[in-house]
């Protein structure tokens, strides 16, 4: 079962996956976790993966974010095929391009809210920038709603500003995409609705792609583009007419 | 300098693991630091103390264990006749063969006992002493008080002695039942005179009922003093010659010091080698374990773009800067080991000599320990894959 692929302007889509495989090498024998995904993302799309647990969304999201290379297939980004890259440029490309949000990846505990949104540029200078970064980072945080906590410890905030810190982290270095794991898994309804918002907001004025994973259908009906998995293969491609759908 | 000050950051965030880094560290310096203070301030103390000395010759009791130089027949209840003193003095008038030159003897008898000082009793060694030949053959001999006694019931003490019991010139000191009067303080020479009671020779031996006996006899003679060879000949000759006794220069004292101080010390530079090895094993226990509850702080430094050598940068920041404070703390610790050993164990009276040439020592000990120790650990987890370090199971 082939993915859609959307070819808004007729020219090269943004990213595109080429008959992609994944398996993994267990004590029990090889496993595998994708199987002939082929799609292509649009910028200012927004994307949702769903399916079971086990389906494949994580490691389609690592491979689509260059954290994960693929064991058959091609990866291609804005023409280049990142799959072949080496770990080095790799590392650039994905300081460039991508920003990720992780279920897990909670802020450094030694720093406040505005030094974790900053954290990216402890590791490289951020590029055509005219204002100044600290203040672009407190104009991020102010946008999520956390302008009282900007001087805070992550030890003084709540599961849902933990979450909205990683998505300004995810902001601050203008990304060409964001890839967002189970982003809204351990919050409570408002503030899963609070994110995925956010996200679609993002996407439509910033022209970023965004590509997350979630089990919840009320989060998923946000998006632009269900893309429905099991057991490593697509199942359906759904595009939402409505947005938001009432669920 | 952003990567240096998120390392500092962290070290202040894990107090308690940084403790135990820290701990691991300062041991294995602090031990070094110990081991070459005592060994630097034996090698410099031992012959200084041999050249202030001041005789050629010592002649103690046989079997007495040598301690220190200026000590030596203190704690005993062994003596040697008197009526050998002329049978060594003949020995070495045939050694040196010269019967112009002068040869100084002078005797002492140490005896323990009771003395009242200031308005308290006090256990004291009391030295029984010729003043005037004492300061023929040490004319460096200072008071820093009074003046030198002229008469049998007069008496000097020795600095430290004065200052604890609060007694001055003029005063008295009683010894068993007789009375002295204090007419000079010594001058501290760091040494086991600092804490004597100095009083006429002949009254010494009344006092004590130890007449005809002494604690030790020192010689001195130019012609010894030049020549090794001749010194050596005459230590021979008496050893041989009079029974129960036991000649020894001042050179020879510190060689048997110095031979017995370095057997001990290749016993404590195994006992360092073995605790920088079990140093460097906890702290790659420690490291390691601090490593693994960092895996998912690992995965979203990468993800946000930490290349691997900015990762590396990061942890052995933390870890050389722990180990920079280790060697810093120390050293002071080797120190105050240093002076606790040789107060109470060692007692070569040497004192602390803060010998800074051992600081950059103890710095890049501590800088290596845990150097050794973190990176492997460090370089092994700086290479795991962001995908690998989010399915962890261990929770920083």
């Amino acid at each position: 079962m082939g993915g859609m692929i959307m070819d808004k302007n007729n020219s090269t889509p943004f990213l595109e996956l080429r008959e992609v495989k994944k398996t993994f090498s267990l004590a029990s024998g090889q496993v595998t976790a994708l199987e002939h995904i082929s799609l292509t993302i649009e910028k200012g799309e927004l994307v949702a993966l769903v399916g079971p647990s086990g389906s494949g969304k994580t490691t389609l999201l690592n491979i689509i974010g260059s954290l994960d290379r693929p064991s058959k297939g091609e990866v291609i980004l804005e023409g280049i095929r990142i799959d072949i890259l080496s770990e080095e440029d790799l590392v650039h490309f994905r300081r460039e391009k991508f920003s990720f949000i992780f279920q897990d990846a909670k802020p450094l505990r030694m720093l406040n809210v505005l030094e974790n949104t900053l954290l990216p540029f402890n590791f490289f200078k951020p590029k055509n920038r005219n204002g100044n970064i600290k203040d672009e980072g407190i104009e991020i945080i102010k946008s999520l709603g956390l302008g009282h906590r900007i001087y805070h410890m992550p030890s003084q905030l709540s599961g849902g500003e933990i979450q909205r810190v990683a998505i300004a982290r995810a902001l601050i270095t203008h990304p060409a995409m964001i890839l967002a794991d189970e982003p809204t898994a351990n919050l409570d309804r408002d503030n899963r609705l609070f994110v995925i918002d956010t996200f679609r907001k993002l996407s439509k004025e910033k022209d970023i792609a965004v590509v997350f994973s979630t089990h919840d259908l009320e989060v998923a009906n946000r998006a632009d583009r269900i893309v429905h998995l099991k057991d490593g293969v697509f199942l359906k491609d759904e595009i939402i007419s409505c947005n938001p759908c009432q669920v | 300098m952003e990567l240096i000050v998120l390392a500092m950051k962290d070290i202040l965030r894990r107090k308690g693991k940084s403790l135990y880094l820290l701990i691991a560290i300062v041991i294995p310096v602090a031990i070094l630091s110990t081991i070459l203070l005592t060994f630097d301030n034996a090698d410099s103390s031992l012959s200084d103390l041999a050249s202030k000395f001041g005789f050629t010759l010592i002649v103690q009791p046989k079997n007495v264990r040598v301690d220190r130089i200026n000590q030596i027949g203190v704690n005993t209840q062994e003596y040697i006749p008197e009526g050998v003193i002329g049978e060594i003095e003949k020995i070495i008038r045939e050694v040196i063969r010269n019967p112009k030159e002068k040869v100084i003897t002078v005797v002492r008898l140490y005896k323990e006992g009771n003395v009242l000082a200031g308005k308290s009793e006090v256990n004291s060694v009391v030295a029984g002493i010729d003043f005037k030949t004492e300061l023929e053959a040490k004319p460096s001999w200072t008071i820093t008080s009074g003046r030198w006694p002229m008469g049998d019931r007069e008496a000097v003490l020795g600095g430290t002695y004065a200052s604890t019991q609060r007694v001055s010139v003029s005063d008295t000191v009683t010894i068993g039942d007789s009375a002295f009067t204090v007419v000079g303080i010594l001058q501290n020479y760091n040494s086991a005179e600092d804490y004597m009671v100095f009083a006429p020779f002949a009254e010494v031996q009344k006092l004590f009922d130890k007449a005809g006996v002494v604690s030790v006899i020192n010689i001195q003679s130019a012609s010894l003093d030049k020549d090794k060879k001749l010194l050596q000949a005459a230590v021979e000759d008496i050893n041989k010659n009079v029974p129960n006794i036991m000649a020894l220069s001042p050179q020879q004292f510190s060689t048997m010091k110095y031979t017995l101080l370095k057997k001990t010390l290749k016993f404590l530079v195994a006992i360092v080698a073995a605790t920088i090895a079990v140093s460097i094993f906890s702290i790659f226990n420690i490291v390691t374990s601090v490593l693994y509850s960092r895996v998912k702080e690992i995965g979203l430094l990468k993800s946000v773009g930490a290349s691997r050598s900015q990762l590396l940068i990061i942890f052995l920041s933390e870890y050389l800067t722990i180990g920079l404070i280790g060697g810093m703390i120390g050293y002071p610790l080797g120190l105050l080991m240093t002076y606790l050993l040789d107060s109470f164990l060692l007692k070569l009276g040497a004192g602390i000599r803060v010998n800074l040439f051992y600081v950059p020592v103890a710095l890049l000990v501590g800088i290596f320990c845990s150097f050794i120790a973190s990176f492997y650990p460090t370089y092994r987890l700086s290479r795991i894959k962001i995908t690998e370090s989010f399915r962890t199971q261990w929770e920083g």
